[in-house]
């Protein structure tokens, strides 16, 4: 019986190898084919579903020429995907949208999945970028481009600063003052339970959290005066009520305060506007309320610093048998003006959001130009904050967690901290103060 | 003669029944275990030489310890709720043997039906203060936002919670199946000696399905160990973060596709295999739980 057992795992064992042979050498002859430019021209793309549209444009746009697929999945698998890819050496995508921080992981040399970019798309592209793309550059050269920018920018409701006769703040002194007097009047000043306490405080005022140095090397130091002086400015807010611990999406947030249109004003990303202030399902500000102003600048400052909240980069397969096609799908998907006109986040390539701009800045929805303040910050976001190899996006889930759960700014901070120190180490970086 | 060739038909026999599963068994299970094995201890960033090199990094792991704390909290609630509530409405069911047993068994089997990310947006409906049915009797608690009830201390009830209704239903009917096992005989004597229903379900009926409730132990300890899907919907979906790397295989998960270390997300698995087998093998051997089969072959000859 036993050796009858060990024929048979023996003979299984030989059957499951021959299937694996089987299956390998099918996949490379396909791959090879691509690679001798004989077979026709293939490109898979792998988006999140917002970018779909923008997918299906550009494959009606090369249609006859390149065999394009498209992959809708979540943002957050893509690094899933690739890391599988990476172990069984085939099935990359040739293109992926991307959070802006996976373009540390896949510049890896480890991981190596990111095309570099510099021979291949026009230089003219990049200039039109006007520096705000640079998040893309690591070691001097593109690992990415900006598919939009999330640069912050001050959100405040007309109703409310001419029912109480405030003014627009252009510091942050100024910011908490104002926010201050909203004291016992059930407005606030925005919420920080969520990603929105980074992109919009930490951030813009350079704490150390992603401060990658160079390949091995990030800096996170909760006792820089960058990050003190977040803590000393926000704490008095929260203490007053006008700064609300929950998230911006938080239920009971949308429910007591942003529905009833007590938000009077609030740090956010670009995108806020048609996404998080306008829909119905979501804050639902009715029409002529609400502008958009430029971030104020911390104190000491010279200039007024956007964090980011989101602005995903398009990364390609530095693996893909055609690397000229990849970045050509690419260029056309961050930068066509035609084709990002009607989309809702800012691109960030000149005549992309000139087009783009064109559109809202004379909606009738919002008070005055809200774009005037987007293009302003465009090249003011702080490139202090770089994108790094640990998972920074997972690691402000524990920042807004702490936030909702303590409302203690500094301790949360320090908590959120500590653990990205420890996830940068645990990828290979040396921390330094 | 003609003995040994009989026997050697039923071995043959018994060989080409097991042979399907076998061959499962090779491709999803031997061969995955240990190709995981084999990553293991082989060389990733922060351990280049390999060996237990990325073992140990997963013991020093920050967040090793507290899913370690998360992960046995869980299972103290889970496994005794799971053995207690389903042994106990199982013999209910098969003690009220009426017209209304097989609606009965139908209903246990409804919340078995709302599992993985349906689940988690039912729970979270019920659970959310600005949403639920119940908002009523959450206010009468003093609680009216939503993360009075989400947040990290009340998470291991919540997924016991959301755990249990999931996979409670299911092993009701399996268990209530076991006891449709009993032969008759056995009830009808103990019937005619006096015993009344709890004498009946707890000295006759409860030790007779003791071998099918250890082997729900065993399994509903190996699903507990690996919780996953309650954790990960919750923090990647509403509330982004909030049980970030809560359980071990979130640990495995995050540390294979976010952080870039295969070789220490196998190492996790690897304990989390071996913990599984130990665990079982204990239940096994500190339970008769395969007498019976041995018994019964005795019989034979």
């Amino acid at each position: 019986m036993n050796r009858k057992l060990i024929g048979a795992l023996v003979m299984s064992g030989a059957l499951l190898l021959s299937a694996c042979a089987g299956a390998t050498t099918t996949a490379e002859d396909s791959a090879g084919g691509g690679e001798e430019a004989t077979g026709p021209r293939t490109l898979l793309i792998y988006v999140d579903p917002v970018r779909e549209a923008a997918a299906l444009a550009y494959q009606a746009s090369v249609e006859g020429e390149i065999d394009v697929t498209i992959e809708v999945l979540g943002q957050e698998e893509i690094i899933a995907k690739v890391a599988l890819a990476n172990q069984t050496g085939e099935g990359w995508p040739d293109v992926t949208f991307n959070p802006s921080n996976n373009v540390g992981v896949f510049q890896d040399p480890l991981n190596g999945y990111a095309l570099n970019l510099d021979d291949y798309v026009d230089p003219a592209i990049i200039d039109g970028y006007n520096g705000s793309g640079d998040w893309c550059v690591i070691d001097g050269s593109y690992w990415c481009l900006k598919n939009d920018l999330a640069q912050t920018v001050l959100w405040y409701d007309t109703v409310i600063f001419d029912e109480l006769g405030l003014t627009v703040p252009t510091t942050m002194d100024e910011f908490a003052a104002t926010a201050l007097e909203l004291a016992g009047t059930g407005y606030v000043a925005g919420a920080i339970g969520d990603q929105g306490f980074y992109a919009g405080y930490l951030w813009p005022s350079g704490c150390p959290i992603s401060q990658v140095l160079d390949q091995d090397t990030v800096r996170i130091n909760p006792d820089a005066v960058e990050c003190t002086r977040v803590f000393e400015l926000v704490q008095p807010l929260v203490d007053a009520g006008v700064l609300d611990t929950r998230g911006s999406f938080d239920a009971g947030f949308l429910e007591d305060v942003a529905r009833q249109q007590n938000v009077a004003m609030t740090i956010g990303p670009s995108w806020w506007g048609q996404f998080v202030i306008r829909p119905e399902d979501s804050w639902a500000i009715p029409a002529g309320r609400m502008a958009a102003a430029e971030m104020p600048s911390w104190s000491g400052e010279t200039t007024n610093w956007s964090g980011e909240w989101g602005g995903g980069v398009w990364v390609g397969n530095s693996n893909a048998p055609n690397p000229q096609d990849v970045a050509d799908a690419i260029v056309y998907l961050a930068t066509d003006p035609d084709m990002r006109a009607d989309k809702v986040t800012f691109p960030g390539y000149k005549p992309a959001f000139e087009k783009w701009a064109a559109g809202l800045s004379s909606d009738p929805y919002y008070v005055g130009d809200v774009t005037a303040a987007m293009v302003v910050q465009a090249p003011k976001i702080r490139q202090d904050e770089r994108p790094a190899r640990f998972d920074l996006r997972g690691q402000l889930g524990v920042l807004g967690t702490e936030l909702q759960g303590s409302g203690d700014v500094e301790a949360s901070t320090r908590t959120f901290m500590a653990g990205a120190a420890e996830l940068a180490a645990g990828v290979g970086y040396t921390v330094v103060k | 003669m003609l003995r040994h060739r009989a026997k050697l038909v039923g071995q043959i026999n018994a060989l080409l029944m097991f042979l399907p599963y076998l061959v499962l068994l090779v491709m999803f299970a031997i061969v995955p275990i240990v190709m995981a094995f084999q990553v293991s201890i082989g060389p990733s960033r922060l351990s280049p030489e390999g060996g237990i090199g990325n073992y140990m990094f997963v013991f020093q792991d920050f967040r090793f310890l507290s899913a370690v704390g998360n992960v046995a909290l869980f299972l103290v609630i889970y496994l005794p709720a799971m053995l207690i509530v389903v042994a106990g409405l199982s013999l209910l069911l098969d003690t009220i043997k009426m017209k209304y047993t097989l609606p009965l068994r139908l209903a246990y089997l409804v919340p078995a039906g709302i599992s993985g990310s349906v689940a988690i947006l039912v729970w979270y409906f019920m659970l959310e203060p600005t949403y639920s049915p119940f908002a009523g009797i959450f206010a009468e608690f003093g609680i009216t936002e939503g993360v009075e009830i989400f947040n990290t201390s009340n998470l291991v009830y919540i997924f016991a919670l959301m755990a249990f209704f999931t996979g409670a239903g299911n092993w009701i009917v399996i268990q209530y199946g076991s006891l449709q096992s009993i032969p008759d005989e056995i009830l009808e004597a103990a019937r005619m000696d006096g015993a009344n229903v709890f004498q009946m379900a707890f000295l006759i009926k409860l030790p007779l399905i003791r071998k099918y409730l250890v082997y729900m132990l065993i399994l509903v300890f190996a699903a507990g160990l690996q919780i996953f899907v309650e954790p990960y919907l919750i923090s990647s979906s509403v509330y982004p973060g909030l049980a970030k790397d809560w359980s071990l295989n979130q640990l495995s998960y995050t540390l294979a596709f976010l952080g870039s270390n295969l070789g220490a997300a196998m190492a996790l698995s690897m304990v989390m295999l071996l913990v599984s087998v130990v665990v079982a093998l204990i239940i096994i051997y500190r339970t008769d739980f395969f007498d019976e089969a041995r018994l019964k072959v005795k019989d034979k000859k």
